[in-house]
């Protein structure tokens, strides 16, 4: 049985980071997200892979290749618009066999997740189904004796709490559902559920079985900071030579980098390759520093992302917050963190437990910028010296 | 008579499956080095040969499916003459029991057909590959090993070699003088190719042959003996290039693919080598006198930059020669020059004999390559760019990750002679890891270089100028151009033009004028004018805060503010992106421009 992993959308709030590259490339402990499913999928016995790519599709491809250094073989089909789970779905009608596993390119599982449908599935469809205290946002899953009855967007029903994981056996019956769904949805978006519906209105054969396991779905870009810190408590120490200063807890830095003395290092965190750290520079828990890396001396940085290419300047203090690719940041850059914040995104008003910035690709900041927490940050903008930032700053923007 | 010159790709398979898909497989990897015909040998209950004129593609139509797991694979490329299927490779011996593919070229290869045909020899094309078979099968003794060694034992010339026989019928024996052979192995399997780019997909552990050595591949291994029949110990080296590394991941070609990945390989570059204490780099002689930069195309437009960057950093005189001419005017050479030689995929065959030359008059030696286990790797002391596998013919990301190379060198040099001080070292290091990040920076603007590009695509010649370091940038800004659009361009330095290039301007010629800050800018606002006051249509080079460029050009492309000496970099990735967009645009064959091959191993 083929796996197939949904890889094509941009993943819209997680904007700014999703400006530049597909959210299933976001990475979390130094990895992109959906490396985790491919390795939970080579993990439990799953090796044969196929990808739907389209937002950003070279990234991911370049990425993994052929599948070959992951022990998995990957084909891609591409999806040239992005219009829905159902619409990405049917794209991979002429690649798959009669019955294949769908997954979500964006939620980390693991094998045990994995084996928690295919080893229950007996024929007909299978949904995956996790159950959640607060169903908000997800799709509910009405089931009686695990058959399924309804699927349900969008909607609260008091009594269940059955979440849909988007993790599916589905066999080539569903096309023809799909193709009844497709042209007659005016939302734009045709969602792989409605055509699962359809099957369950004609009385096919759905059925619902549960999960205990990891299941976690990154929704927001801050979202990133508490998949990040669960993924790296798994983290095991290495550290070479050219690493000086503490080192505690379990602390794993890439070749090639330096790290200077006089710094501490509180794990769980990782350090990529060719970064440069210190002297005199602290990183506190549940951190994860990309590649090429420079940290100046007697900054601070805690529970915080840092991707690839990002300079920070000397005395600055970094806590909860995302750092996109290749910023440059000044001496005395001062991330304010806060909780239970509301964050508006694309109109709508989004919960953050603990946050301080989210920063898109490519900014330059001068000296001494402070954000207020909860800020977002677009790309390529440009920051001066001196600047409080207290709103959301659009791509491109001059901040004075 | 026609001489063959050959760019070719060889390849062969011995294992547990059929050999023609593997074959096929293997040449289509290679057929950056040379395209214009193809063939292909394998053994079942005889030698069953198919070849064809054109590309692998060609090849594979005309092939039906064979049973053997033992073939031989080429494709090649000629400068002379009309490609043929008579002249195509593996070529046989007139019994048909020995076949031949061969990349090199066979220098007494009319005596020795004299004497063939004399003891009764037929000959079918006028390769001087064909010798080769009937050589074999006149010294033929029982072996197909010593009757190789026999047959080479007559030859003068170069030569990366594989042959195959019905009379031993299990093996595959390989021979390399002067031409490039890799060996691959797998599971008992056995690979054969040109470059190990073609074998990654199916093994990493390679074993690089050297010159004079004799190989003989069965399903149990290899063996591999000097010419004089010593047995050489296997040197197995594991390969870090992944093969899905040579695949276009979703780009169009492998052009934009690697222009795209700039900014991965420039840190490949960089990696290990700077950090906030210095360059780390090790560069002989910094004593030298001296130095004299040898390379050929683009390489050469590099080394034109390293001039100006080393006598800038290091204050060291510096030449810059292109290879073929430096070998050929009886080079002024002594024990205090330093000699460079820059080449792509370290087998180019001007720049090897030039830094062997040097070698003869006991100057210093250092290679700026982008091949682990090339040639020029076994010949002197090199620097590896670490560009990764490029396998569009146009240079870019190798070009970049030159240019990169050579700054570290000017600035290591710099540093060891006391020209260059420590803070500005340092200074100079902060802008070399923003490198990275600039260069994304120059991507993300694709959309509008792609915009600018389209407006010029019907255009019928360009002109590029550039002062300072931004001349050997121009120069390969029109290399670039030429080589996937077709369209004439011309580099000029920009001072030069009112002493001819003038009068090529007219009405709506479009001029691209480099202008990054640093280089003589003022000058360069007055060239601008220059060229404008006799209607051409400029386009500038110009960095993000460059106010006062807009007054003087009609388009301006940006770069990201950077230190004078990284802008050219930066530019020549807008250069790259310009042309591939022209050539797109046209439809032209960009991986594959007409007549040019990827790597001239023949001089």
């Amino acid at each position: 049985m083929k796996a197939v992993i949904l890889a094509a959308g941009e993943g819209t709030r997680c904007r700014p980071l999703t400006f530049t590259r597909s959210k299933v490339m976001l990475p979390i402990a130094n990895k992109p997200m959906i490396e985790y499913v491919v390795r939970a999928l080579h993990e439990s016995g799953n090796s044969d892979i196929v990808m739907v790519v389209g937002f950003e599709k070279e990234r991911i491809m370049n990425y993994f290749g052929n599948g070959g250094d992951f022990g998995v073989h990957i084909e891609y089909v591409e999806q040239k618009q992005q219009l829905g789970t159902a619409h990405s779905i049917n794209q991979v009608k002429n690649v798959v066999g009669d019955e294949f596993l769908v997954l979500n390119g964006d939620n980390l599982v693991s094998a045990e997740t994995i084996t928690d449908i295919t080893e229950k599935h007996a024929g007909g469809i299978s949904i995956l189904t996790a159950a959640r205290a607060d169903t908000t946002g997800y799709a509910l899953v009405n089931e009686t004796d695990g058959r399924v009855e309804e699927i349900v967007e969008g909607l609260r029903l008091s009594d269940v709490h059955s979440v849909n994981t988007g993790i599916y056996v589905l066999n080539s019956d569903i096309f023809g559902a799909i193709s009844d769904t497709l042209y007659c949805d005016d939302r734009g978006e045709f969602g792989i559920t409605d055509s699962i519906q359809r099957m369950i209105d004609r009385n096919y054969a759905v059925h619902a079985y549960g999960t205990d396991h990891t299941w976690v779905d990154v929704m927001q870009s801050w979202d990133l900071l508490n998949v990040n810190a669960r993924i790296l408590e798994d983290t095991t120490g290495s550290v070479q030579e050219t690493v000086g200063g503490t080192i505690k807890g379990e602390v794993a830095v890439g070749s090639g980098s330096i790290v200077r003395e006089g710094s501490y290092i509180a794990g769980p965190a990782v350090i990529g390759r060719d970064c440069e750290i210190g002297p005199n520079v602290v990183i506190a828990q549940s951190t994860s520093i990309g590649d090429n890396v420079t940290i100046e001396p007697f900054t601070y940085i805690k529970n915080s992302v840092i991707f690839d290419n990002v300079y920070i300047g000397s005395h600055s203090t970094i806590k909860n917050s995302v750092i996109g690719e290749n910023n440059v940041i000044e001496s005395h850059f001062v991330t304010e963190s806060g909780k239970d914040l509301l964050i508006e995104l694309n109109g709508a008003l989004y919960h953050a437990d603990e946050i301080g910035a989210v920063l898109g690709d490519g900014n330059t900041i001068g000296s001494n910028v402070s954000t207020a927490a909860g800020v977002l940050i677009g790309t390529e903008c440009k920051i001066k010296t001196g600047a409080v930032i207290r709103k959301q700053i659009p791509n491109r923007a001059l901040v004075v | 008579m026609h001489w063959w010159f050959e760019m070719c790709g060889i390849v062969g398979y011995i294992g547990t499956s059929k050999a023609v898909p593997v074959i096929f497989d293997l040449l289509k990897r290679l057929e950056y080095r040379g395209y214009d015909s193809a063939g292909i040998a394998t053994i079942g209950s005889s030698i069953q040969t198919f070849k064809t004129e054109g590309s692998v593609d060609d090849l594979v139509s005309i092939t039906p499916d064979l049973a053997g797991c033992i073939g031989i694979g080429h494709t090649r490329w000629a400068t002379h003459g009309v490609p043929s299927s008579e002249n195509a490779h593996p070529h046989c011996d007139n019994a048909g029991n020995v076949a031949v593919v061969h990349n090199g070229i066979i220098e007494n290869y009319i005596e020795l057909k004299d004497e063939l045909i004399g003891s009764g020899h037929e000959f079918v094309s006028e390769t001087d590959t064909e010798v080769l078979p009937h050589l074999i099968s006149e010294y033929y003794n029982g072996g197909l090993e010593s009757s190789v060694r026999n047959a080479l034992s007559k030859v003068q010339g170069s030569y990366a070699l594989a042959v195959i026989s019905t009379d031993d019928p299990d093996k595959i024996v390989v021979a390399r003088k002067d031409s490039p052979l890799v060996l691959g192995l797998g599971d008992s399997e056995f690979f054969v190719a040109s470059d190990a780019s073609g074998i990654l997909k199916y093994t990493k552990n390679v074993i690089f042959m050297n010159n004079g050595e004799i190989g003989v591949i069965s399903r149990e291994g290899v063996e591999i003996t000097t010419m004089d029949g010593a047995r050489v110990e296997n040197k197995v080296e594991t390969l870090e290039w992944t093969a899905e590394a040579a695949e276009k991941s979703g780009y169009d070609h492998f052009m934009q693919k690697e222009i795209f990945e700039q900014p991965i390989s420039i840190r490949e570059t960089f990696s290990g080598r700077i950090s906030s204490e210095g360059v780390n780099l090790e560069v002989p002689v910094p004593n030298a006198r001296r130095i004299v930069i040898i390379a050929c195309g683009t390489s050469y437009h590099a080394g034109l930059f390293g001039r100006y960057a080393i006598e800038h950093f290091a204050r060291i005189p510096v030449e810059v020669e292109i290879a073929s001419e430096f070998r050929y005017t009886d080079p002024i050479l002594d024990c205090g020059d330093l000699v460079i030689a820059i080449t792509q995929s370290g087998e180019t065959a001007d720049t090897l004999a030039a830094i062997r030359e040097a070698g003869s008059k006991d100057s210093h030696k250092l290679g700026i390559t982008n091949v682990l286990g090339s040639s020029i790797t076994r010949e002197c002391q090199c620097i590896l760019t670490r560009a990764g596998p490029e396998i569009g013919v146009a240079a870019t990301k190798s070009f970049t990750s030159q240019l990169a190379v050579l700054l570290l060198s000017a600035v290591r040099l710099g540093r060891l002679r006391g020209a260059l001080s420590a803070a500005d070292e340092n200074d100079f290091i902060y802008e070399l890891k923003q490198m990275s990040a600039n260069i994304r920076r120059v991507l993300n603007c694709a959309p509008s270089i792609r915009e600018c590009a389209l407006l010029f695509a019907d255009a019928e010649q360009f002109l590029f100028m550039g002062r300072g370091a931004n001349y050997p940038i121009a120069l390969e800004g029109a290399l670039k151009l030429k080589e996937i659009s077709y369209i004439p361009a011309e580099g000029f330095p920009a001072g030069e033009l009112k002493h001819g290039p003038l009068a090529l301007i007219y009405d709506g010629v479009p001029v691209i004028a480099i202008a990054t800050e640093g280089m003589v800018y003022d000058k360069m606002l007055g060239n601008i004018k220059e060229v404008k006051a006799r209607g051409a249509i400029v386009i500038g080079i110009a960095s993000e805060s460059d106010t006062r460029i807009a007054k003087y050009v009609d388009y301006v492309l940006r770069i990201p503010d950077t230190d004078p000496w990284i802008a050219p970099v930066l530019a020549s990735v807008v250069l790259q992106l310009f042309a591939y967009y022209i050539a797109y645009h046209k439809r032209c064959e960009i991986d594959k421009p007409r007549n040019l091959a990827k790597s001239v191993t023949v001089e």
